[in-house]
């Protein structure tokens, strides 16, 4: 024989040779052909066939030994011969596979969902050159971090640090600016951004050039770059719009380049404005308006840098104690720190949709071992007629490992769905809109995932199958079926999915219950019918203050006199709605002292009639007047939690105090007003102090209405822009908002977190409920004969009914005990996403375990129901 | 009926033997041994199959699927060359054997 026809014939002894069904054909029909000799010889039936299965020796031995001369060269058709049995026998069990696949496909599905999460937001590369060097800077003060870095600090690190490849800053906030001239006047986002930032992010222009180094010192030309989509809209893609001018805020600025789309950091941007030093927001150390993004040089580490910025850091406090005595800068490497906010919250969402997938194998161990004790005599048929034990448990194997796949096909379905649910739902776009995508590491963790579960509850049945003792199992039929241990296993699979299933309810409750804190914070002003909305003067053509008050106070004038509308205010930065602006405030003899840098208050310019639209009660003094003007003194009031921190109980009216403007000398005004405390900036935070001048003394360019309406405020809107229009057609009316929405929308990220986990909380509880439902239910048919017998030795049925009861609420009690452990460590980590709310809130413990509760009864009453409807004489006939 | 056990290697030669009177089913190669040998030689399944699938492995015997007089489907084995010069050699070897073991009883 040739080599090639060894080979060959290796192959064929490899791959095609009689699968195992072929071979218990033929040692069937041997068996059957002794059998029939031994009746021809004349034994009576059962005596033939005792000699021919003595003859012929335990099938399953001789089948073993006919697979051992292949071994290994059967693995694989056994494989697909096992997955061909399972394929056949599944659609007939069609109502198991289906909750089995439904079950864990939303298990794996929601799994493999937050992991795509993760994907694309936590491991995907940022868009700029060579990323992993870049790290962004904020400002530390005692060693905590803060945010932004003021320009002057900028400017010195800037300069001074020998380690960067490039130190660049922006403003991270919403900066807008008006174009008027090209079509009808817009309000642009408009960051300013040093020289040099898009150098250092290795952002290239498309068409121009970058800022140069002079545009960024004081008296450099009025100079913009210009984002690529604002390109596109406003000048149709126009390359000759580079070396002409746009006229933004009044003042002619000359566009130099042009960037790519995508090019972004931090906020969106229409157009980039160069930070000038000294000016441009960048006035004083006391100014915190940048976060810095820098290049760490060829090969030099973090710390190194950390170290640089150190120095620099004690250097600057020694030069300016006053402003930077504790101050210093945090280098962070970029990526990490844009996922410093998303992390613990995707955590959270992570180890939620782990507990429901523990949650839905335990369900779907639960069904496997109901359905393999009912399979337990069909089993043990085969296994008599020459199915081998161990071949038994890998077609169960098999069979199981198919249902797996079924529901990583399901769950990969359901998981790119949910992915693109859960990204729209959560804040996640720092770094500009996630595009949802099944990547490759969705796929791979679904295949962990499906393995897994396969591990988890494929395997024990299998092994059960494999132990068991198929004579004592066909003879005991399905009645004692059940074995005690199997029951204990049952039992403690539906204690661990309660336990489980609490632990999320405990933590979506905690969080529900600080949400419902929140909604509950008083913000201080009246935020239903107040509709919000932004007028903001081209600074170029009201230069003249008196201007700028005559057009606001006509404004408001004209506003009040629509229909529909109670009262106008106006105000620099609305409560919640505009952050920002807080500087300190001291009694003037408080000066200099320690402890001044302590009391920062937010400072808001006001016209008349103010407090009274936002429904700010007026608790002593008045109100700013508009004679309050640059001829008179300055005034100013303050809130009432300001004034008990500076006069104690004395009156404060009459009182002067100073404000930090960025001068050499404060700027002090005269008390003549106490007010009640909003809340500035965000619910969480809560009530701040905060002063109010008179824009009469103190006159910025951009100002918000606050407009009190009455009923339907439809053509309201119009109505304004037209009266606006009627006294500027430059000066657009922008952001148009309700108040209560801006509220809504403030606290949506906690809401939209928990609404997650309450629907993942949501689909927990529905599986415990079933896995309890489906314990008890098999519970009682198993036992159908004995309550049978109960019921007819005179059990009455309310015993019958409770006794199933008790013994599912006493696991749903077992559950819940074993929850408040878990809980309280679930909740440490949840801890700092609570508002108002403790760990240990015993209202929502309390809440869980009734709910749970409730919902449990309900899972148990109806196979109790059931129980106490049992007919003794029917359940004597099935037996 | 007391069957003897067969000597390591010996079942293989009976096989072929029997085999070569034409294509059997494994049933009917254990009946032949079983009535040839006057059932002193009792050919135990458990090893006759095994048997069976090694020597097919071994390119001795080749199997196929038939049908038998009812109908069922049976599988046919049947020798091959290479089953045929085996039997050869198996047959002298056994010869050269038993005569050895003969020889030593005889004395």
């Amino acid at each position: 024989m040739g080599f090639a026809t060894r080979i060959w014939r290796k192959l064929c002894v490899w791959f095609v040779r009689e699968n195992e069904t072929e071979i218990d054909d033929e040692l069937r029909f041997h068996l059957e052909r002794e059998i029939e000799e031994n009746r021809r010889r004349g034994f009576s039936e059962r005596e033939a066939r005792r000699r021919a299965l003595m003859a012929f020796g335990r099938v399953e031995n001789v089948k073993d030994e006919v697979r051992d001369v292949r071994k290994i060269a059967r693995f694989l058709g056994d494989m697909v011969q096992d997955a061909k049995l399972a394929l056949r026998s599944l659609p007939k069990q069609r109502g198991f596979v289906l909750a089995v696949i439904l079950t864990l496909g939303i298990g794996i599905g929601g799994n493999v969902a937050m992991f795509g999460v993760l994907d694309v937001s936590l491991f995907r590369s940022l868009p700029y050159e060579q990323p992993d060097n870049l790290v962004l800077g904020r400002v530390t003060y005692e060693g905590q971090v803060g945010n932004t870095v003021s320009g002057p600090d900028f400017f010195d690190y800037r300069d001074q640090a020998q380690s960067m490849a490039g130190l660049a800053a922006i403003t991270p906030f919403s900066v807008q600016a008006t174009v008027t001239g090209v079509g009808t006047p817009e309000r642009v986002s408009a960051p300013l951004v040093s020289v040099g930032f898009f150098e250092t992010l290795g952002i290239q222009p498309i068409v121009g050039r970058h800022f140069a180094a002079d545009e960024g010192e004081p008296g450099g030309p009025d100079v913009v770059i210009l984002a690529h989509a604002y390109w596109q809209r406003s000048f149709g893609g126009d390359r000759d719009v580079v070396g002409n001018a746009i006229v933004m805020d009044g003042t002619p600025h000359v566009v130099v380049g042009i960037m790519p789309a995508g090019a972004r950091f931090l906020t969106d941007a229409d157009v980039w404005r160069p930070i000038r030093r000294g000016v441009d927001w960048a006035e004083a150390r006391q100014f915190h308006n940048f976060v810095i993004v820098g290049r760490l040089g060829p090969g030099v580490p973090l710390a190194a840098a950390q170290s640089e910025a150190d120095l620099i850091s004690h250097q600057l406090a020694d030069a300016f104690p006053e402003s930077n005595r504790d101050k210093g800068l945090r280098l962070t490497l970029l990526h990490e720190a844009l996922n410093e906010g998303v992390r613990s919250t995707l955590g959270l969402l992570l180890a939620a949709v782990g507990l429901l997938l523990v949650v839905a194998c335990a369900n779907v161990a639960g069904l496997l071992l109901v359905r393999g004790k009912a399979r337990q005599s069909e089993m043990a048929v085969r296994s008599v007629m020459g199915a081998g034990r161990g071949r038994l448990a890998r077609q169960l194997l098999a069979e199981n490992g198919l249902l797996a796949i079924g529901a990583a096909v399901f769950g990969i379905v359901l998981a790119a769905w949910l992915q693109r649910g859960i990204l729209a739902f959560l804040p996640m776009d720092s770094l500009g809109p996630i595009e949802a995508r099944l990547s490759p590491g969705m796929l791979g963790s679904a295949l962990m995932l499906t393995l897994l579960t396969v591990c988890l509850f494929g395997v024990a049945p299998a092994i059960r199958i494999a132990r068991s003792e198929p004579a004592t199992d066909l003879k005991s039929g399905m009645r004692i079926a059940g074995s005690r241990r199997g029951a204990r296993v049952q039992s403690s699979i539906v204690v661990v999915q309660v336990a489980f299933t609490s632990v999320l309810l405990v933590v979506s409750g905690l969080l529900l219950r600080s949400f419902g804190q929140l909604q509950g914070v008083d913000p201080g002003f009246e935020a239903e019918g107040l509709l919000t909305a932004e007028v903001a003067l081209p600074a170029g053509e009201y230069g003249d203050v008196t201007r700028r008050a005559q057009i606001f106070s006509q404004l408001q004038e004209r506003a009040a006199a629509l229909p529909g509308v109670v009262d106008v205010g106006l105000i620099n930065r609305l409560p919640i709605r505009d952050d920002g602006g807080n500087v300190r405030v001291a009694r003037p003899d408080e000066w200099g002292a320690d402890g001044v840098f302590e009391r920062l208050a937010y400072q808001r310019m006001v016209l008349p009639g103010y407090f009274e639209a936002m429904e700010i009660p007026l608790l002593s003094g008045r109100d700013v007047a508009l004679t309050d003007d640059r001829g008179t003194s300055p005034v100013m009031l303050i809130s009432a939690a300001l004034a008990r921190d500076l006069f104690a109980d004395a009156n404060p009216l009459g009182r002067t105090l100073g404000v930090d403007v960025g001068d050499e000398e404060p700027w002090t005004a005269e008390v003549v007003g106490v007010v009640g405390d909003v809340v500035p900036s965000s619910l969480v935070s809560g009530t701040d102090y905060s002063m109010y001048f008179s824009y009469g003394q103190r006159s910025p360019s951009s100002m918000r209405l606050a407009v009190r309406t009455r009923g339907e405020s439809a053509g309201l809107v119009a109505a304004l822009r037209s009266e606006l229009g009627s006294l500027d057609p430059n000066v657009p009316l922008t952001g148009v908002t309700m108040m209560q929405d801006v509220v809504t929308s403030s606290i949506a990220d906690r809401r939209s977190v928990m609404t997650v986990l309450i629907a993942f909380a949501g689909v927990a509880l529905l599986l415990s409920a079933v896995g309890l439902y489906g314990l008890l239910a098999y519970d009682v048919s198993k036992r159908a004969h004995e309550i049978g017998v109960r019921v007819a030795l005179g059990a009455s049925l309310t015993r019958v009914a409770s006794g199933i009861l008790r013994r599912g609420l006493g696991l749903v009690c077992l559950g819940l005990v074993l929850a408040i452990p878990l809980s309280l460590v679930a909740g440490r980590f949840v801890q700092e996403m609570l508002f108002a709310v403790g760990v240990t809130d015993p209202l929502t413990f309390a809440g869980v375990a009734v709910f749970l509760g409730t919902v449990a009864t309900l899972a148990c009453s109806l196979p109790a129901w059931r129980a106490a409807r049992i007919d003794p004489m029917e359940a004597f006939r099935a037996e | 009926m007391a069957g003897s056990d067969l000597l390591q290697g010996s079942l293989d030669l009976l096989v072929l033997k029997t085999l070569q009177a034409g294509p059997l089913h494994g049933w009917a190669v254990s009946k032949r041994i079983q009535l040839l040998t006057r059932d002193v030689l009792e050919v135990n399944q458990g090893s006759l199959y095994p048997a069976l699938y090694r020597m097919r492995d071994r390119g001795l015997i080749a199997s196929k699927w038939g049908t038998s007089d009812e109908g069922r489907r049976i599988k046919i084995y049947q020798l091959t060359a290479k089953g045929r010069k085996a039997l050869e050699t198996e047959r002298r070897s056994w010869r050269r054997f038993s005569g050895a073991v003969e020889a030593i009883l005889a004395t």
